[in-house]
């Protein structure tokens, strides 16, 4: 059983989550500017979830995220420029500018989709497992969900046919404190959710979120006990939530006594000082220049791609009884 | 292009022919928007056809006294005196006629966008063409579409018609009238110089019910005939009493600034006329009433209420009848002319609420008999002993110095059943003068 | 009068009815503390405690179906749902539950509460986050549905839905949220439910529409006014029960007819009215009912394709023009 990152991998994470992190500062130096459309939601302080359980899958594995995905979408392998020429609408995204920030979605890796209903990656995820199933593949399906729709009703629907039928899906739970400006202890009883598993005959595990290694190993080990056909797992990766909901958000509702001990346990200095004992400064500092220059570039050439023009083709007029 | 003008509204929905009776200008006249440019004569009456633009009489093609289908173009206004070209004629006329509701904007047909001819023969049309043509007795088999579409569309049946007064649904429910602001109406014809002679009409009537005297008086006499609030081109806005009536008569009356005046009035008319005179001796000149209001208590209110509301050609004829004593004077053709002028359905929902205002507890509650015995001009009553809609017996309480003639065999309307007697008693008051 | 934001007037309508009536309170998610996403409910948690604006989990399907049977047993509950497009989680409260128990039980309950929502498209929230779901609700009966303009009419409108003894779905628009207008001073000043509003008198076309969409209304009668065409303007301002008896008087008058719905077109709330014209005032009309709604397809996120989609002020014009020619 493999479970523990190799040096290479520990260093892609960690260029995968400097990537992820610079992202989002250049993305929100354009939101404060006005030039980004629509709402942003940052995951700063989270990248270790999804880029450690992403690196921890194959890529013919399916993923499913949240409207806060940014880490899982660099995590399974999607380009910076791809993902920023979709935030900034370019018919050179993704999604040639129809989905956005947070309904990307792209086949090639099996990174199928953002999603900005909460709780809709849920069942998701679990009817593409149940697809691995009957195909008798040896994939797996991974959601990555917040605390936030923990609470729908769909949750504990999906998860109670994946735990009864033994689908090969992987549930976790990216526990960032916070459900839009709600803490998690005004919209749940009990302070770990992963207790949740034992109803579903699963196995619940709680994990460090802000280390990548942890979570790494964790979704490692759900990901073969799943394609050995023994069903589901949900883990639990307790993180926090540093920069607030979205773009839009007024705030004021985080204090810094709530929020210091998160920045202390930072993910990505975190995995940088683990690295630098393993590879030396010099080579660390080289992958996070690379990682910034990659974005760096993204931004540019993204900003400069042409805007989609509108026509009414085969996706957009499918259902279209009329042409108008 | 130069803009055609016809009767229009003003010939009335039913009519076939008009008579042109005077013209006011010649080619080469430069006109103004609202300058009356003919009169016509109609079944009802006389109506004077105003001018809807500005420009310069560029053609006339009928002249004075003559006979004419009631759409024929009458003349042209043009930029100038040598603009003669105008096109598509039928619509532009309908859309000219001054009370014709302004028909909308439509993008010249190019030729690819012709109207298509019905296919198989079955006359594409609008449901509210269909229902207008048949409403009107039209065959749409007969009118040509304007649309894009080659639909036949509203306004091509209302030109094939000439019925460019909308349709009104008949007993739309009444309510309060509009408060409209503004000056009564007045319509002037006749030389510029000369006695005036000031016109005001009855109850339910308009201006053009003097036809039968304006036409000769007007030769001699500039002549004005107002527009009661609710009647006519006037204003709609809702009376608050008799007083309230004889401030809004005073006003127009003053804005034209007459001397000498020789005020006539009919019914409503002659009360208000006698209102007048109490408040504005000075201006006036002479008095002539006809079976004037105001000199007692009664008044035929089912008159009031029912001619007010006709909405039907048929329940206004039997009003009309009741006004006059031959009963062969209110003929089909006078039924739809008075008809076209009262199909508006505010405009009677308008006089319904002034009747019931003027006329509470069927009574009229004003007195004037004591303004009757200030009088200081000459003053006649005229008034018909079959009158029907007022007491003819109230004339007996004028004092001596005032002139009666109670006229036989004539009903509420002297100047009409009896013209020739009406036009001589006022001709030789005037003269007296 | 004061001049007010939309988002101040519903606020307005809210305060007064909590203070009015005990009985009323909110639930929602993000509406205590933070006041709303939209800023709707703010301050309202400090005037009235937690137990009346009460912040809930994301829980919408069991929240609507919680405010029905609340509803039932002797409170007014008002719900936020952040965004209408999330109401399809909310159906089968609505459609099983709410709409059903005061016929079937012969009127033995009432179910007074209200659901608030938003929606519409324009500022790139993606497919998720942009919907207008007017058809959705208006499809079943036993609901009111309004959906106001100005903010006038929103707390006119809000204070009746309040104090309505049926469930009265209250659809807000995110882009109408800073719009200002002149709102009647008064805890007494209602607008009642089921009554149109004639925004602009025009003789040759009228235009009916509703929420943001009637202020498009607007600009596309400027615009027409520039060729001569005049358009009446009818903001709906009920969606249901509709108020036929204005839209029968306005196209008795115009013969032309125009109707915009910022939703879908097919089975669409503007399909709706306009079989409605043509089943009630068919031989008034002079031309085909022209509807002015969204595409069939998801609202994309890019600016020009977001933009390409939406109803608007020249897409009602020319439609407009084309009911006319």
């Amino acid at each position: 059983m493999k479970n523990t990152p190799s040096t290479d991998e520990l260093k892609d994470m960690h260029h995968k989550m400097v990537v992820t992190r610079e992202l989002e500062e250049v993305l929100g130096v354009y939101a404060k500017e006005g030039k980004t459309r629509g709402p942003i939601h940052r995951c700063d302080g989270q990248e270790a979830v999804g880029v450690g359980a992403c690196a921890a899958l194959r890529t013919d594995d399916y993923v499913c995220t949240t409207h806060r995905g940014h880490h899982v979408y660099v995590g399974k392998g999607l380009t910076a420029h791809g993902i920023v020429a979709e935030i900034f609408g370019r018919e050179t995204g993704y999604c040639k500018g129809r989905g956005g920030h947070m309904l990307l979605g792209d086949v090639t890796t099996g990174m199928l989709g953002g999603n900005a209903i909460v709780g809709a990656g849920i069942p998701a995820a679990t009817g593409m497992a149940l697809s691995i199933q009957i195909l008798k593949q040896d994939r797996v399906a991974m959601v990555v969900f917040g605390d936030g729709a923990a609470q729908t009703g769909i949750c504990h629907e999906a998860m109670n046919m994946a735990g009864l039928w033994k689908l090969p899906v992987i549930f976790v739970l990216e526990n960032n404190e916070y459900g839009l400006t709600v803490r998690h202890d005004v919209q749940s009883p009990v302070a770990d959710l992963s207790i949740r598993a034992a109803g579903y005959a699963m196995p619940g595990e709680i994990v460090d979120g802000n280390d990548v290694e942890a979570v790494y190993r964790a979704v490692a080990l759900a990901s073969e006990r799943a394609r050995r056909g023994e069903g589901p797992s949900l883990i639990e990766a307790k993180t926090y939530r540093i920069k607030g909901f979205s773009t839009s958000d007024m705030g004021g509702y985080q204090s810094e006594e709530e929020m210091a001990p998160w920045l202390a346990r930072d993910p990505i200095q975190r995995s940088a000082e683990k690295l630098v004992a393993l590879v030396g400064a010099d080579t660390v500092a080289a992958i996070e220049a690379a990682a910034r220059a990659e974005v760096a570039s993204a931004f540019e050439t993204a900003l400069s791609d042409p805007f989609p023009v509108f026509e009414t083709h085969a996706p957009s007029a499918a259902y279209s009884e009329f042409t108008p | 292009m130069a803009t055609p003008i016809t009767a229009g509204a003003v010939a009335g929905e039913y009519m076939e022919t008009l008579v042109i009776v005077e013209w006011r200008v010649g080619v080469g006249d430069a006109v103004n928007k609202g300058d009356v440019l003919l009169t016509i004569e109609t079944a009802k009456a006389a109506v004077d056809v105003e001018a809807p633009d500005t420009g310069v009489i560029s053609a006339i093609f009928a002249s004075a006294e003559s006979e004419v289908p009631a759409a024929a173009v009458l003349c042209l206004i043009g930029k100038d005196v040598t603009d003669v070209s105008y096109g598509d004629a039928p619509a532009k006329a309908a859309e000219n006629a001054a009370s014709a509701p302004q028909p909308y904007p439509v993008a010249p047909l190019a030729t690819e966008q012709a109207p298509r001819t019905p296919a198989g023969g079955r006359i594409i049309a609008s449901p509210a063409a269909r229902r207008a043509a048949r409403a009107a007795g039209i065959d749409l088999a007969t009118v040509s579409p304007t649309s894009v579409s080659g639909r036949i569309k509203l306004r091509d049946v209302a030109s094939a018609t000439y019925q460019t007064a909308p349709l009104q649904a008949p007993n739309l429910s009444m309510g309060l009238p509009p408060d409209e602001r503004g000056l009564l109406k007045v319509h002037r014809s006749g030389p510029p110089d000369g006695a005036p002679i000031f016109f005001l009409h009855g109850f339910a009537s308009d201006s053009s019910s003097w036809y039968p005297l304006d036409r000769q008086l007007a030769k001699d006499h500039p002549v004005y005939r107002m527009d009661l609030p609710n009647h006519g081109s006037s204003p709609k806005r809702q009376i608050k009493d008799f007083t309230a009536l004889v401030k809004d008569v005073r006003d127009a009356f003053d804005a034209l600034d007459l001397e000498g005046a020789h005020v006539i009035g009919h019914s409503l008319g002659g009360a208000l006329a006698l209102a007048l005179a109490d408040t504005r001796a000075p201006r006036i000149a002479s008095l002539t009433l006809f079976a004037p209001g105001g000199l007692g208590p009664k008044i035929n209110s089912d008159f009031i209420d029912g001619i007010a509301a006709a909405s039907r050609p048929a329940s206004l004829e039997a009003w009309l009848k009741v006004m006059v004593s031959d009963q062969r004077l209110i003929d089909p053709a006078f039924v739809n002319a008075a008809f076209a002028a009262r199909t508006q359905a505010e405009l009677r929902s308008a006089q319904v609420h002034m009747g019931k205002t003027l006329f509470a507890d069927q009574t009229q509650s004003f007195n004037l008999v004591s303004a009757l015995h200030r009088l200081e001009c000459p003053t006649r009553i005229v008034w018909g002993r079959k009158d029907r809609i007022l007491d003819w017996h109230d004339a007996l309480q004028a004092p001596g110095h005032i002139g009666l003639h109670l006229l036989e065999g004539v009903g509420h309307v002297p100047h009409l059943e009896a013209p020739d007697i009406s036009r001589a008693i006022i001709r030789s008051l005037i003269k007296s003068v | 009068m004061t001049l007010m934001r939309y988002a101040e007037a519903l606020n307005a309508a809210l305060r007064e009815e909590m203070q009015r009536d005990p009985t009323v309170f909110m639930f929602g998610e993000d509406i205590g503390r933070y006041g709303g996403v939209f800023k709707v409910s703010k301050g309202l948690r400090d005037e009235f405690g937690d137990a009346r604006v009460r912040d809930t989990p994301i829980s919408e399907q069991a929240m609507t179906a919680m405010a029905v049977t609340a509803a039932m047993s002797g409170t007014r509950p008002i719900l936020e749902i952040m965004y209408a497009d999330f109401l399809p989680l909310t159906l089968d409260a609505l459609v099983n539950q709410a709409s059903v128990f005061t016929y079937l039980w012969e009127g033995q309950v009432e179910i007074p509460f209200v659901l608030r929502t938003q929606g519409g498209g324009g500022v790139g929230t993606g497919a998720q986050h942009a919907k207008s779901l007017d058809a959705m609700v208006c499809h079943i009966p036993g609901l009111k549905v309004v959906a106001p303009a100005t903010p006038a009419d929103a707390k006119g409108l809000l204070k009746s839905a309040i104090r309505d003894s049926q469930p009265v779905v209250f659809l807000e628009h995110k882009l109408l949220y800073n719009t200002r207008g002149e709102v009647p001073d008064g805890d007494d000043v209602l607008v009642p439910i089921g009554k149109a509003r004639t925004v602009l008198e025009g003789r040759h076309v009228s235009i009916f529409a509703s929420s943001k969409m009637v202020i498009e209304a607007e600009n596309a009668a400027k615009l027409l006014a520039q060729d001569g065409i005049e358009a009446e303007v009818i903001d709906l301002r009920t969606l249901r029960p509709l108020d036929l008896e204005s839209i029968r008087r306005s196209i008795a008058k115009t013969h032309h007819a125009v109707v915009v719905n910022e939703g879908w077109t097919f089975c669409g709330y503007a399909s709706e009215l306009s079989a409605t014209i043509m089943e009630y005032c068919f031989d008034d009309l002079d031309a085909p009912v022209q509807r002015v709604a969204m595409p069939d397809m998801a609202i994309p996120y890019s600016e020009p394709l977001e933009m390409a989609v939406l109803p608007n002020a020249i897409k009602i014009a020319a439609a407009a023009r084309k009911a006319i020619a």
